[in-house]
């Protein structure tokens, strides 16, 4: 509908043109879209800048003294930057590795080491720390096994630095996996033809033609495995011990006092600086650092035949070696899933143990199933709602031009520079009192802001995708549509957004999917009656943990495997099969 | 110069080249023309070395190179995607081969300056990125970089197929000049026919990985050796039992009636010429494309096509009844 009111009487043309272009139907949306901007993107943030350097309306730097008089505050700091600077090279040599025995060298089983290697895309965080330490840990079937054979070896081994390095080294292969592979196959393979023809001998094929190609791909990499190292969550948590705690469960921890909230905060925004000047550094090596290749007709790449025999055994052995270190967790955890829980105890196996109580168990009885409804609730809600944000902010971006559209999406963006313990303080700071932004609510201790934490952090994945879907419709389809008279919203309703559906679903499928065992954000935000998945996995990991508990943390954890290998098959595979 | 002995080229259990027996001159321009999977590009390749065969051996200038390593055999190549370095820039391109060669500097800029003037690159576009240049100059970068090596042979891989055709037309007079003047061996691969026969010294015409033809441009066209190759160059017409009837009882050349025969559409005429045989057409309908006219003829009971070149007066209007001729010599039976 438009406006009509007497624009003859109106002087100015470019007013009046304005006007006429006004959708009423559009305001209260553009008010909601603004109202959730501030209140939930910028305020918070802001309100924690103000709550950490503004005592009694003074700036004041004082809690730079406290940060400094904490002994954990200043170790997690530096384990944080040990931790990501140490993952930077180990990620890459085991990513590289990864990557070259799939895709590069003619290596047997190739198709089966890959499906080993990608387990990580279906099981990561604390999903991950858990299945690793139950292998790994004091009771693991690793450390028991070890321990048979070296009596003297402290079953308490797997703990530190040491066991938070291996647990993420072989849990953030998945960017090598995906854009190594992906650079790696768009490599024209008749570049390698023409320099062998040229002369140049394997090295120099390698670290002349190869590497440079793939340099921008490792820079990126890099700097996200470093960004993944700096807010580590789950295995320092799990397995860090007293002696490597990092930033984030240090913010964790201080959070949960009033009297170190303040330090909480300024370690969070310390890990928010470091997050934003990495990514704009990333932003300018991406502008600037990619090579487009001359290639009209790409040739394929073909795998290499390793010559020497020797070479050839020993990358065998090693590829088979690190299959086994990414399989191995999983295949435990699927099989003990399936036992009762005194075998997870004493790691025995045997036929008759074997039992599908665990999973009766889970949907059965409401105790156990009730974190994975919690989980799914929460998951797939605000996949919803995150999905129908980002369609209406398209929407407006897409048709508009401007200051307005121009502001909306970059606040949209927000999320994606700040890590996720950031965001959960700002909201804990900001809510923990009634604010007049949210109609005088308290909301920490609610139901509410875990949904609007899940809600934040999936925004600007969300809107970068349903956007590029957007920008992706052909133009003169919507103006076909209007010549023939229809409304926006019908052309909305039945051209657009059948068109950008697919695209929505998989956004809704891939956030859902990752939020269904989310601890690194939940932990600060759920509520205590509705623990979520994360939290009892988490839970169930401790020393003090039932060995009930254990057993349910398993079939959890085959579920929302399975679950995750659905959505990724739902969104990428399809897409490959297209 | 080049010999292919008894090549046969396996693929796991798919034979690629069953048995190719074939000799190229020295400085000859020869082309592999054929349909996509007809072996051409995986004989060329196997000449390069990128490719064993599994039986048979290949000499260049009677040395056996069957089992010599791709960069000892001096044979350079250009690829269809050109395959140059996107991380390099124009001379460091051209340059790879010789500074892999470990060659002074200064020889090297001396050698890429040359080569780069006879395909008219100009030292300012040395220093762009491959990617900053047109098609057209990235196939030349391509063509300089294999050439500046001083090949004794120069395989192209379908060079010209990523361009629009003004700049293949073009392209391919500066490659054959080029090629002349430097006298290199040159075997070249393509599926474009008119390519094939402007270019080449000899063609020979792949089909099924086997060669079917070999000989110059106008034997393949005007003496093709087989139907394979009368219906790939070109277009023609097949005669059926009732023209060739008619074209014995006017013609000492006796056609086997039994089979089917082949004439180009610009050898049927419609002016008269003497000793020709006359055949009687009926216009179908036309095609007309500004230079020539296509006529579909209705001649005893089947279609003939002809070409006829537009002079700006006659033309031949549907249904009308046009007089046609055929020299019995241009008919080709099988």
């Amino acid at each position: 509908m438009k406006t009509t009111i007497a624009l003859e009487q109106l002087k100015n043309p470019s007013l009046v043109e304005k006007l006429k272009t006004v959708k009423l139907g559009d305001i209260p949306i553009k008010i909601l879209l603004v109202w959730f901007v501030v209140a939930f993107l910028i305020f918070p943030n802001l309100n924690l800048l103000i709550s950490v350097f503004y005592k009694n309306g003074i700036f004041s730097t004082e809690v730079f003294g406290k940060l400094l008089s904490s002994a954990r505050a200043i170790r997690s700091l530096s384990n944080s930057f040990l931790l990501a600077v140490s993952l930077s090279i180990s990620v890459n040599i085991v990513g590289t590795l990864l990557v070259l025995f799939t895709e590069y060298f003619d290596i047997r089983g190739a198709k089966l080491l890959k499906a080993g290697y990608m387990t990580t895309l279906i099981y990561g965080g604390v999903v991950l720390a858990t299945g690793y330490k139950f292998i790994y840990g004091e009771n693991g079937v690793m450390t028991k096994l070890l321990v048979a054979i070296f009596p003297s070896l402290n079953p308490g081994w797997f703990t530190g630095y040491f066991a938070v390095i291996f647990i993420m080294t072989f849990a953030c292969t998945s960017n090598h996996i995906i854009f190594l592979t992906n650079a790696v196959r768009g490599i024209d393979y008749q570049l390698l033809e023409a320099a062998r023809n040229l002369g140049a001998s394997f090295r120099t094929i390698v670290f002349r033609i190869i590497v440079p190609l793939l340099k921008p791909t490792y820079l990126a990499v890099t700097i996200l495995i470093f960004l993944t190292g700096l807010s580590a969550m789950s295995a320092p948590l799990i397995v860090g011990g007293d002696t490597f705690q990092t930033i984030n469960p240090m913010i964790m921890t201080f959070a949960q006092s009033t009297y170190s909230r303040e330090i909480a905060a300024l370690l969070a925004i310390i890990l928010g600086i470091a997050t934003i000047l990495l990514l704009t550094v990333m932003n300018k090596l991406e502008k600037g650092g990619t090579y487009i290749s001359v290639a009209k007709t790409k040739a394929k790449m073909v795998k290499q035949k390793i010559t020497s025999p020797l070479a050839n055994m020993l990358a065998h052995g090693l590829a088979y070696v690190l299959f086994l270190i990414y399989a191995g967790p999983i295949v435990l955890v699927v099989i003990y899933s399936f036992t009762k829980s005194t075998n997870i105890t004493s790691g025995v196996l045997s036929a008759k143990d074997f039992t599908l109580g665990n999973y009766i168990t889970l949907f059965t009885q409401s105790n156990a199933f009730k974190p994975y409804l919690v989980s799914l609730l929460y998951a797939f809600l605000s996949a919803v709602i995150v999905a129908m944000i980002a369609i209406l902010v398209s929407r407006i971006i897409h048709k508009s031009r401007g200051l307005f559209p121009a502001l909306l999406e970059y606040s949209m963006l927000i999320p994606w520079l700040l890590p996720g313990s950031l965001i959960a303080i700002g909201l804990m700071i900001t809510y923990d009192a009634p604010k007049l932004l949210v109609f005088n609510k308290v909301l920490i201790g609610t139901t509410v802001i875990l949904l609007l934490g899940y809600i934040i952090v999936k925004l600007p994945f969300s809107l970068r995708m349903i956007k590029a879907a957007f920008f992706g419709v052909e133009g003169s389809l919507e103006e076909a549509a209007q010549s023939m008279g229809a409304s926006s919203f019908y052309i909305f309703r039945r051209v657009i957004l059948p068109l950008v559906l697919p695209a929505v679903l998989s956004v809704i499928v891939l956030n859902a999917n990752s939020l269904l065992s989310d601890y690194d954000l939940t932990v600060f935000l759920f509520h205590p009656l509705l623990q979520p998945l994360g939290i009892v996995i988490k839970a169930a990991s401790d020393e003090s943990a039932t060995v009930n508990a254990q057993a349910m943390s398993f079939v959890y954890a085959v579920i929302l495997m399975l679950m995750a290998a659905t959505a990724l098959y739902l969104t990428r595979g399809k897409e490959t099969s297209n | 110069m080049i010999e292919f002995r008894d090549i046969e080229i396996k693929f796991g259990n798919f034979t690629a080249i069953p048995n190719l027996n074939l000799m190229i001159r020295k400085g000859e321009f020869f082309t592999f023309l054929g349909p996509s999977g007809c072996g051409k590009t995986t004989t060329l390749r196997c000449l390069v070395g990128f490719i064993q065969p599994t039986k048979g051996s290949i000499c260049v200038e009677d040395r056996d190179i069957t089992n010599v390593p791709i960069e000892k055999r001096e044979i350079g190549i250009v690829f269809q995607s050109y395959a140059l370095f996107p991380t390099m820039n124009v001379f460091e391109n051209i340059a790879f081969g010789l500074k892999v060669a470990k060659l002074p500097k200064a020889e090297i800029r001396k050698k890429v300056l040359d080569i780069a003037k006879k395909i008219d690159l100009s030292e300012e576009q040395l220093l762009k990125n491959v990617s900053q240049l047109s098609g057209g100059q990235q196939q030349r970068v391509a063509l300089a970089r294999a050439m500046v090596m001083q090949p004794k042979i120069i395989c192209l891989d379908e060079p010209l197929s990523n361009l629009d055709a003004k700049l293949r037309v073009g392209l391919r007079g500066e490659l054959k000049k080029l090629q002349q003047d430097l006298g290199i061996t040159t075997l070249y691969v393509t599926h474009d026919q008119e390519e094939a026969l402007t270019l080449s010294d000899r063609v020979a015409i792949f089909n099924k990985g086997q060669i079917e033809q070999v000989g110059t441009p106008f034997e393949i066209y005007n003496k093709s050796a087989s139907r394979f190759v009368c219906d790939f160059i070109g277009d023609i017409n097949v005669l059926k039992r009732d023209i060739i009837r008619e074209i014995n009882a006017q013609s000492p050349r006796k056609l086997d009636e039994n089979k089917e025969a082949f004439i180009r559409l610009e050898t049927i005429f419609s002016e008269k010429k003497d000793g020709y045989v006359h055949l009687c057409g009926t216009v179908k309908d036309s095609e007309y494309d500004g230079v020539f006219t296509k006529y579909n003829f209705e001649v005893s009971g089947q279609t003939l096509r002809n070409i006829e070149k537009n002079d700006g007066i006659v033309v031949y209007e549907k249904g009308s009844q046009v007089d046609l001729y055929i020299n019995p010599a241009t008919v080709m039976q099988f």
